[in-house]
């Protein structure tokens, strides 16, 4: 059988599969893109005819209100309203997952318990709570910090809280309830705090070093790992050292100034020269991996017809965003710092400039201990002493971290429970103390069933954050309703809600899925 | 499979095609439309006085208001359903208050009948925008006439009905009176509702006086008393007429003593005039809400109440102005707002003249028109109508 094997001849490129999926597939994009247009094209004029013009003008212009709480209570701009909106929106968020989180584990474990009363009374939290419409929940603790203080505080005192039914509990004058909310001690941080933070994060280099030394000993058969005690341990060194050493991070000022004045003071098409090339490298790292991939001892291999789509279109993307880079100077400067955004200026060279201001401060404390503090005659709570925990935030983070705990609870319980009896038999079998099943066989294997719909859940607790508005929490919803009340920009104000929120629920889930993909069983 | 499929990409390219000439043919046919409008339009304002025929009518709504009103048979008036005196709804479901009856009033003169009013009670946030939108045909909702709101949401004012201005109330265990000034409030908890003027005055007024506050806006007023009475807020600011009557109410409630709170101020932060509320480019509507509103003023001027509008009609020595806004001299103009001839006497016969509308739903909360701004003209004060001739 040496006759010549008949070359597979092509089909015309209209009845080709590989070419008719993508012409369908960029057909569907212009639909999409088409329709969206038309819909903007459509209100835009809808708009007119109601003699309401689309302008984004109020991100620069002066507001004229106040925000409740945030890192700055009377914002220069809408734009500054805004970002006071989203820091505010951040906090709730990051301290929710982390209450959440740690919550919800209890609550899951507890719930799997041979203790009856704890189980069952896990089985109450989950099913009360997560049949209760979370919106409702929050309006609760609003209306529960009104009443609280008349409970626990003792008369004629400044409404710290002394005892509670008689009990003392704690020194006097640490933690104060209001009606306004709650102020407890805290570390306040003081100028060397950034100091600090760099001495932590090269603690957090030497964590990683210390912790792969560890498990190459074990591997080496010399000694059992205990990684997460060393991380611990040095990492905690490396806190207290720092409270006494960390002015030695001061170094990083003059560099960080430096970095500034290089991206200040740089001709603009030097970054644009810059980012072109990066992109053109990554289009050309793309296609230069996949190229690879195909690679067989024989020589390159062959490409299908959708490799060659897929390399074509990587490389149109790539020189399309190099050749904007190098046409469009506008963005660029915005983000070295030469030009600004919202007539705020915000780019790599004001933060490198931020950076060196703090990393040059002082060499005092990072922290120092302080206890709340009343101010005024109306009893306000001092914002420069302790902590302020205000009705609106208390209520937002409490409904949505019980709330949140309740699925996670649940979700730890399914994942538990899925990992195969087998497992824990054997682990028991071979003399393993319940305690060690479940930390060393049971939550390593559980964990990766878990990660996934909890971290739904996390996106959900961030979502839920815009709840906020029933208690009067100042978020991006807030004080986006109050712009678009002052200024009647109801479009842009959406605009923003959205491209927000899908930034916070992306990076969630691409922290998320990066994480899960690290967890993953290694197939072979 | 494949034919399927190739069927199906050509009829998404056509499709796509077919969005992209749509939308080609649309955009130059928007302008013909609006000229197609203009001669019908133009009639009308210029039966109506109006002689600017240069002015390309913009709304959707142009003109059309007053058609769409009387072919539904039902105003649909914007209220604020919770202002103690302006707008409250009761048990029943019914609107009664100042700003309900104003609706009222537009109800008689345009479909002869008061009771033709469906209220829709919006927030402070939301009221414009159910405006444009078209969800109500007019807003009556304590709302303050103020440049930027006139200028940039595509609305018109119509005249003040009631001058307001923007106070704030404490408590008087807090050590406040009467007489304390925004410098008092120093350090304080503000609460107001969210999408108002009070919040940009109380702002520059507290930082002009040198005073420190954490503003805390809530949705509605409501909330806002709420968190005043359980101590969450220090201080409430709002109009004074609102503060007075949310007060004056709390009283009769026997919530607190007289004297407990204190509004103040004295000389009121900011000018709070309030007053109706309509689409901009609809002169006609415009004009039927200015004059229903001014027929009240007049009639108050002239004595006119629901009570002897009868018997003032049928004597001989009618008042020359009150024959022609009552309809019966020959030379009425209700006609030519395109309104009937009795439109007016429908208005104060149904719901009364200004000072009966104030009297009625303002006195019982401690708001009267002596010595204030809400006073007649030869008064003292700023309630002054055009002439109807």
């Amino acid at each position: 059988m040496t006759t010549a094997i008949q070359r597979p001849t092509r089909p015309p490129f209209y009845r080709d599969v590989t070419v008719l999926k993508w012409v369908f597939q960029i057909a569907f994009l212009i639909g999409i893109v088409t329709s969206f247009w038309i819909l903007g094209t459509f209100s835009i004029a809808n708009l007119a005819k109601q003699n309401l013009a689309v302008s984004w003008d109020f991100m620069s212009r002066p507001v004229g209100f106040q925000v409740a709480e945030g890192f700055t209570t009377l914002p220069d701009s809408g734009f500054q309203a805004l970002l006071v909106g989203i820091t505010n929106m951040l906090r709730v968020t990051i301290s929710g997952i982390l209450a959440a989180t740690l919550l919800g584990t209890i609550i899951g474990v507890s719930r799997l318990s041979h203790n009856w009363l704890v189980s069952k009374l896990a089985t109450v939290y989950i099913e009360v709570i997560r049949n209760i419409p979370l919106l409702v929940q929050i309006v609760f603790w609003g209306i529960v910090v009104s009443i609280i203080p008349d409970l626990v505080v003792d008369e004629g005192n400044d409404g710290s809280l002394k005892s509670l039914f008689g009990l003392r509990i704690l020194p006097e004058g640490w933690i104060f309830a209001s009606p306004k909310g709650f102020a407890m001690p805290w570390f306040v941080p003081t100028d060397g705090r950034w100091q600090w933070v760099g001495f932590m994060i090269l603690g957090a280099v030497a964590v990683r070093y210390v912790y792969g030394w560890r498990i190459r000993l074990q591997e080496a058969g010399t000694a059992e790992a205990r990684g997460f005690l060393w991380a611990g341990g040095v990492l905690v060194a490396f806190g207290v050292v720092g409270i006494f050493a960390h002015a030695v991070t001061g170094i990083f000022g003059p560099v960080f100034g430096f970095l500034a004045a290089f991206f200040m003071n740089t001709p603009i098409m030097v970054f644009q020269i810059a980012l072109a090339g990066l992109v053109a490298f990554g289009g050309y790292t793309i296609i230069r991996k996949r190229v690879d991939e195909l690679r067989t001892p024989a020589g390159l291999g062959k490409l299908t017809d959708d490799d060659w789509f897929r390399l074509s279109m990587a490389a149109v993307v790539a020189v399309g965003f190099a050749l904007f880079f190098l046409l469009r100077a506008g963005p660029v400067e915005a983000l070295v710092g030469q030009g600004s955004v919202f007539g705020q200026e915000i780019g790599l060279s004001q933060l490198f400039t931020g950076l060196q201001n703090r990393f040059s401060a002082g060499t005092g404390a990072p922290f120092d201990f302080s206890l709340p503090a009343l101010d005024g005659r109306f009893n306000n709570y001092s914002v420069d002493a302790g902590h302020v925990i205000t009705r609106a935030y208390f209520a937002l983070w409490i409904g949505v971290v019980l709330y949140t705990a309740a699925f996670i609870g649940e979700a730890v319980r399914a994942g538990v429970l899925a990992v195969p009896r087998g497992q824990s038999e054997a682990g028991f079998a071979v003399g393993l103390k319940r305690s060690q099943l479940l930390r060393m066989i049971v939550l390593p294997q559980a964990f990766r069933i878990i990660l996934p719909p909890v971290g739904n859940q996390y996106l959900n607790l961030a979502k839920n954050t815009s709840l906020g508005i029933a208690v009067a929490y100042p978020d991006i919803v807030q004080v986006g309703q109050t712009i678009f009340n002052q200024t009647g920009q109801t479009i842009p104000i959406v605009i923003s809600w959205m491209a927000w929120y899908s930034f916070v629920s992306l990076t969630l889930s691409a922290i998320v899925n990066r994480w899960n993909k690290k967890l993953k069983l290694v197939e072979r | 499979m494949n034919k399927i499929q190739r069927t199906l990409g050509v009829l998404v390219v056509l499709g796509v095609f077919a969005a992209a000439c749509t939308a080609d043919d649309t955009a130059p046919t928007t302008p013909d439309e609006t000229t197609q409008t203009d001669p019908g339009t133009t009639d009308t304002t210029a039966a109506s006085g109006s002689t600017d025929q240069t002015t390309p009518v913009a709304g959707q709504t142009g003109g059309a208001t007053l058609d769409e009103v009387r072919a539904r048979g039902v105003l649909k008036c914007g209220v604020g359903g919770s202002a103690v005196a302006f707008s409250e709804t009761q048990s029943d479901g019914s609107m009664t208050g100042f700003d309900a009856d104003m609706c009222r009033a537009v109800a008689a003169a345009v479909l002869g009948d008061a009771t033709k009013v469906e209220f829709s009670a919006l927030t402070a946030a939301e009221r414009f925008t159910a405006l444009s939108a078209g969800e109500v045909d007019l807003l009556i909702r304590n709302t303050t006439f103020t440049q930027s709101r006139d200028t940039t949401l595509g609305l018109d004012f119509g005249p003040t009905t009631y001058f307001d201005g923007q106070g704030v109330m404490g408590k008087a265990s807090d050590g406040f009176t009467a007489d304390s000034t925004l410098a008092d409030v120093d350090g304080a908890v503000l609460c107001t509702n969210a999408g108002t003027t009070t919040e940009k005055n109380i702002s520059e007024g507290a930082a002009l006086a040198g005073a420190t506050i954490v503003l805390s806006t809530v949705a509605e007023f409501p909330e806002a008393m709420e968190g005043f009475k359980a101590g969450s807020c220090d201080l409430v600011t709002t109009d004074a007429s609102g503060l007075v009557g949310n007060m004056v109410t709390a009283i009769r409630d026997g919530e607190i003593q007289e004297g407990e709170w204190v509004v103040f101020p004295r000389a009121p932060i900011s000018k709070e005039p309030l007053g109706p509320v309509y689409r901009q480019n609809d002169s006609q509507w415009a004009d039927i809400i200015n004059w229903t509103v001014y027929a009240t003023f007049i009639a108050d001027e002239l004595d006119v109440t629901s009570g002897n509008v009868d018997s003032i009609i049928g004597a001989s020595d009618l008042h020359p102005e009150l024959g022609r806004l009552l309809g019966v001299s020959a030379d009425e103009l209700q006609t030519s707002m395109g309104l009937s001839a009795d439109a007016f006497y429908q208005v104060i016969s149904q719901v009364g003249n200004y000072d009966e509308i104030f009297s009625r739903n303002l006195n019982p909360v401690g708001l009267f028109r002596e010595g204030s701004f809400n006073a007649q003209w030869y008064d003292g004060g700023m309630i002054y109508a055009p002439p109807a001739r």
